[in-house]
């Protein structure tokens, strides 16, 4: 946390924490009050919606099970506030990873449909098992003592506040850390995470437990701030609104969530006053209408363009002109400010005033970072797990079968790859090549055959394991975090070298310290060591595509692997860089790691090479020196084409 | 004699109680499985889904309601609440999926659609009530003896309308030009655009047919059900289940899925709780999506990298 934000944060709390003093009713106060619990569900829903990128519609379901486990254990056991906290925090938790289980093997419209049937099954048995939790008649609860003390209003406002900035700090220090970082990988690239061994499985899971906690927490708090609960308020309506929040509010941002949970209780409220709402609808109109009009004028939009939101605005007033009462038509407003976030607001309003700033400030600066570290030391030296010596075979691939359906992509192939040795796989186009790949690394289990590495067999292990156990990769088609900078990127390869757990990132420990200082100080001269120093703190997706695959070579470097695999690194490459990335590969070998290399530029295969292995439609049909392979018959005929018969 | 005679008596009873809810079992699940028809139709051309599919049953069930009331034959009422939602469902694609897929955000669209759902429920509420209202059987609500347990004649037409509806669609995608067009989109987007077909014309389309047989489906299920704004949305979230169950792209699937879930519920519904009776359907989504996301009938498809 820089020193502005941190200025910025107690100014912040200080004004939040006067709240109380400047107003003495308590339908205000209960008002930001609302607002702060939401904002610690926001919190966390962000970490999935924002980090790992799945739409969760299943929240309100997890802010119920908060609420009810707060609820039941005051009903039935009269416990206490420090009793209570943690247990729903550790409740919901636990029904976060229950809805995980499903989660794990589904992505974006399968998982929202999940996390809606889940949130739908919660709400029924609330409903159902009144034993439990009172069905539809509800729980009251009364405001917390602490110490024996009963709270006030204002004590608990306090009490809130306390805990919301709690939670931002917590949820801030996790997504800055290695565990931020392994939340926004998957997103970018669900198969380069698993291959940096970063298990998608478990950071998906851990990303849905610790948002069910801050749920759970928000829960817990929403209890004991109405003092009263019942089914009905954890329905469908309030995860939309959740998600509207999310996203109207600005995703990847705290500061987005506390505006989206400030939009969501004041909009209502501001709704049900219908002079005001017309007033709102008419500037907005009118405002649309002149900002349509600057931009068509300014070209900077086409009428086209515009078109539909002056008239969508114009609508809207004329609306509210018509209606004669707002309250019913409350969800309709909702959905339309769904709709108008989804496709002019993408970023939310903190994204979108970041946006404005940044465009003024990349104008005014520019200039480059320096030069931080000796990139000698930024590949380490491969270890030597299977105490096999240079010379001997590092990887021995026997009998690989790997089928789809009828076609045969890989038909019984040997590969023996020794240590130290640059190994070159080439082949025409679906020969096998990248299938291979596909195999080497767990991405595909082969229907047959036996893949040994470093002494231990592979074959149905997960690809995490597998690239923790030293084997990583590059792309043929670039898998980079794309929302993620170059810097970052690397450091999703260095996500191994961490020891911390959410605590420690939580406490922000000497041992997190260390290692975060550490992976920043290795990933800067990976960066360095590809040559892509200037363009450390850029966007991966914003990078000109041949830095992107430097980039992905350094991010596999980061691994510190035994083996690395690189699959067309100079696809797309200049002649010079061409030349540079020789020397970069031949350096890779030099700190003994050995490298399986595919790659269609010939010159650059029979430069680097010392082992040649040919596929053609799945099969291999020679081995041997670059020379020997060169001359070789079969080979010939591969690319060149057999005599005609 | 008094021993065995009671014993028997018991079991034809719950023998006759089973097939019972078996029949009305078969109907509702008949219902889900042309929803989940309709899911797949969009899915099939789009990668996409109308998570509003719920709501465009309802609006189905809702228009066709009113042309009743005000002396509409039922027979009659029934294209015209086909025609009703073939234009609902365009709209749907216009507004919230066609912008989605040229950005190509899979939120925006999961997010728009839900949107559009929300706004068509509410816009129900406003005109028709937030209250369950009787639709009037077309047919005599006297049951049928079948296979010594009974039947409701509506049960019959709701399980023949979706055999039909679905029959149509399936001829009318094999048999015509139009329908071509459509497994071409199905089949490979970018290449049938190249062959010189509008795609975003047969991804329109292909949500007008998907929201014309869920409008005809609430149309049909009305008479047996309470009609209402909120009838939509457990429905559409069940039918998902089935979808998946059934497998995005198998026909075949969905009925039987579908009849699946139906029979499960109305038995849950009987012998547990009506309370509980959503509860099958949603746990069988969780299921399958945790175990075997492909469903039950369906190809998994092979991840490029």
């Amino acid at each position: 946390m820089n020193r502005k934000t941190l200025i910025a944060g107690v100014i912040g709390t200080a004004l939040l924490a006067g709240v109380p003093l400047l107003t003495g009713n308590p339908y205000y106060l209960h008002m930001v009050g609302t607002i702060l619990i939401y904002a610690i569900l926001l919190f966390g829903l962000d970490i999935v919606v924002g980090y790992t990128g799945q739409v969760s519609l299943g929240h309100a379901g997890l802010f119920g099970v908060g609420s009810y486990t707060a609820g039941v254990l005051f009903l039935k056991l009269g416990a206490p506030l420090w009793v209570i906290i943690p247990a729903s925090i550790g409740v919901t938790a636990a029904f976060g990873a229950l809805l995980a289980l499903p989660a794990l093997r589904v992505t974006g419209p399968y998982l929202a449909m999940v996390t809606l049937a889940f949130g739908t099954i919660i709400q029924i048995l609330i409903n159902e098992m009144d034993f439990l939790t009172e069905g539809p008649l509800g729980i009251k609860i009364s405001k917390p003592s602490i110490a024996g003390i009963q709270l006030d209003e204002h004590a608990f406002y306090w009490l809130l506040l306390s805990l919301m900035v709690f939670s931002l700090v917590v949820v801030d220090r996790v997504l800055k850390s290695q565990l931020g970082r392994a939340f926004e990988a998957l997103r970018g690239s669900p198969v380069a995470s698993d291959c940096m061994g970063v298990s998608v499985y478990r950071y998906k899971v851990y990303a849905f437990v610790v948002s069910a906690g801050f749920a759970g927490l928000a829960g817990c708090l929403y209890s004991y701030s109405e003092q009263y609960i019942s089914p009905n308020t954890y329905n469908f309506e309030l995860t939309v609104l959740f998600l509207l929040a999310v996203i109207m509010g600005g995703r990847k941002s705290r500061l987005g969530s506390l505006l989206g949970a400030a939009i969501i209780v004041i909009l209502p409220k501001l709704l049900d006053d219908l002079d005001m709402f017309r007033i709102v609808a008419t500037v907005l109109a009118v405002g649309m209408a002149l900002g349509a009009g600057v931009a068509i004028g300014r070209k900077l939009s086409t009428p086209r363009q515009m078109a539909l939101p002056v008239v969508g605005t114009i609508a809207l007033a004329a609306f509210s002109y018509w209606l004669e009462s707002i309250t019913d038509w409350r969800l309709s407003i909702f959905g339309l400010m769904i709709l108008f976030v989804v496709y002019y607001l993408q970023d939310g309003i903190v994204g979108f005033v970041r946006g404005l700033w940044l465009r003024k400030a990349t104008r005014l600066s520019g200039t480059p970072i320096a030069d931080m570290a000796a990139s000698s030391t930024a590949i380490r030296s491969a270890q030597n797990t299977g105490n096999i010596a240079v010379g001997d075979d590092l990887l021995k691939a026997n009998g690989l079968l790997m089928q789809f359906g009828g076609l045969k992509a890989i038909n019984q192939v040997d590969l023996n790859v020794k240590r130290g040795t640059i190994h070159g796989l080439i082949g025409p186009n679906g020969s096998g090549k990248s299938t291979m790949m596909n195999v080497l690394t767990g991405i595909y289990v082969p229907t047959a055959g036996s893949i040994v590495f470093a002494g231990q067999g592979i074959v149905g292990r997960t690809s995490s394991d597998i690239a923790l156990s030293g084997i990583a990769r590059t792309f043929q088609n670039v898998q980079l975090f794309g929302e993620m900078t170059a810097l970052q990127n690397v450091q999703v390869g260095l996500h191994h070298t961490f020891r911390s757990n959410f605590l420690d990132v939580a406490l922000k420990t000497p041992r997190y310290r260390r290692e975060e200082a550490a992976s920043v100080a290795r990933g800067k001269s990976l960066i360095d060591f590809v040559g892509l120093t200037d363009l450390i703190n850029d966007e991966a997706r914003n990078l000109p595509y041949g830095k992107q695959r430097l980039l992905e070579i350094a991010r596999a470097l980061a691994l510190d692997p035994q083996l690395l695999l690189l699959d067309e690194p100079a696809a797309g490459l200049t002649a010079p860089d061409i030349k540079e990335l020789i020397g970069i590969i031949r350096k890779i070998r030099d700190h003994g790691i050995t490298v399986i290399l595919i790659e269609h530029h010939m010159d650059v295969v029979m430069g680097v090479c010392d082992q040649l292995s040919v596929l053609d439609f799945g099969q291999k049909i020679a081995d041997g020196k670059p020379a020997e392979v060169r001359s070789n018959e079969k080979v010939i005929e591969a690319y060149l084409g057999g005599n005609a018969a | 004699m008094y021993r065995a005679v009671a014993p028997l008596v018991f079991q034809v009873d719950i023998m006759e109680i089973l097939l019972q809810l078996v029949y009305s079992g078969i109907a509702l699940g008949m219902i889900y499985a042309v929803i989940a028809f309709g899911y797949q139709l969009t899915f099939q051309t789009s990668d996409t889904l109308n998570f509003g599919q719920g709501d465009a049953l309802m609006l189905g069930a809702m228009v066709g309601l009113t042309l009743v009331n005000h002396g509409v034959n039922f027979w009659v009422m029934l294209p015209i609440v086909v025609v009703f939602g073939l234009l609902q469902g365009a709209v749907v694609e216009r507004i919230g999926v066609a912008p989605a897929i040229k950005i190509k955000s899979e939120f925006g669209w999961i997010m728009s659609t839900i949107a559009l759902g929300i706004i068509f429920k509410n816009v129900a509420e406003n005109i028709w009530g937030r209250d369950d209202l009787k639709f009037p059987s077309p047919l005599p609500e006297a049951p049928i003896k079948l296979l010594g347990a009974n039947v409701l004649p509506m049960e019959i037409l709701v399980v023949f309308g979706a055999i039909v509806m679905m029959l149509a669609v399936e001829f009318f995608n094999r048999k015509t030009i139009y329908g071509k067009a459509v497994v071409a989109t199905f089949n490979d987007r970018d290449a049938a655009k190249l062959m010189g077909i509008n795609t975003g014309l047969v991804i329109t389309f292909s949500y007008a047919l998907s929201s014309a047989t869920a409008g005809f489906a609430g149309a049909l299920i009305a008479p047996l059900t309470l009609t209402g704004a909120t009838m939509g949305s457990v429905l559409g979230l069940k039918a998902f289940a089935v979808a998946i169950i059934g497998g995005l792209n198998s026909g075949l699937g969905i009925v039987v899925g579908g009849i699946i879930l139906g029979v499960a519920e109305t038995t849950t519904g009987f012998y547990l709780s009506t309370g509980y009776k959503d509860v099958p359907g949603l746990v069988l989504l969780l299921l399958v999506l945790a175990l075997k996301p492909s469903g039950l009938f369906g190809k998994t498809a092979i991840k490029k990298v």
